[in-house]
């Protein structure tokens, strides 16, 4: 079981990867369908108003999502509607660089349903880049750290 | 989720190619803005916004020595943006568990 749930990072893009224990017909119900979606989106403690899903290529979901005191509009438009098997659309939330688009993917595997979400982030190399700089300064004071710590086993 | 923004960030200052490379030839040495601009085909001027950019969202600091102004790099900012992949992960790793849990209600009630 363990193997299907994971996340992994491609450059700009991230993977999540999930085994649900249901038939892709209502995994697919509940990923479509306002009164469903607003059962479990959004953090814990929030809820959900939907003023407009209609998921069909080039239509959108517009929806509220209410928490921490404020409300949060956001906007899906949705690029690619495969039923019951893909769902592709953009999220545009604050600004143009926090855009991004998900892709959603639902198989059938050992009559349970696949999960695999791809989120792609407009700024391109960012992550990547800044994961091997960020990777490469830890890297230098773990580097540094054990070279200490040899110092002194030497030393003792 | 919709994230919260402010004028000038991280993910912002990186966003652009430019401030890329400034940011990476700044982890090098340290260098004032007349030597950053001599690696690039732009203005004087634009590179100083750029500068300027960088500084204003933490990723560098500008230090008068004479009458030279030294950018260094701070690159333990960048930090935010392997946290915010981290708070991402996270974030769907629970609306899964939402999810799932929510897919085990319904299915219960229909049996």
């Amino acid at each position: 079981m363990e193997k299907y749930n994971s996340f992994r990072q491609e450059d700009n893009v991230l993977i999540h990867t999930r085994l649900l224990d249901a038939p892709r017909e209502l995994v697919w119900e509940v990923w479509t369908n306002p009164e469903h979606i607003k059962e479990w989106w959004g953090p814990d403690g929030f809820s959900l108003t939907t003023k407009a899903m209609n998921v069909e290529p080039g239509k959108t979901w517009e929806f509220i999502m209410h928490g921490w005191g404020k409300d949060w509009d956001n906007k899906v438009e949705y690029t690619e509607v495969i039923k019951p098997s893909l769902i592709s659309y953009k999220h545009s939330g604050a600004g143009a660089d926090y855009n991004f688009s998900v892709t959603i993917t639902f198989e059938e595997v050992e009559g349970k349903t696949l999960l695999t979400m791809k989120s792609v982030f407009k700024s391109k190399e960012i992550i990547d880049e800044l994961n091997k700089k960020v990777n490469a300064i830890e890297g230098g004071k773990q580097t540094l750290n054990r070279l200490e710590n040899y110092l002194k086993r030497l030393n003792t | 989720m919709r994230i919260m923004t402010q004028t000038r960030d991280i993910f912002q200052a990186i966003a652009d190619p430019t401030r890329r490379q400034i940011i990476g030839m700044l982890a090098r040495k340290p260098l004032n803005v007349n030597a950053i601009a001599k690696e690039f085909d732009i203005t004087r001027q634009a590179v100083s916004l750029h500068v300027q950019f960088l500084n204003d969202c933490g990723l560098i600091v500008i230090k008068q020595q004479g009458r030279e102004r030294y950018c260094e790099a701070r690159l333990a900012k960048l930090k935010q943006v392997t946290d915010w992949v981290e708070q991402y992960r996270k974030y769907w790793d629970k609306q899964f568990d939402s999810l799932e849990g929510y897919l085990a209600k319904i299915q219960k009630k229909k049996k």
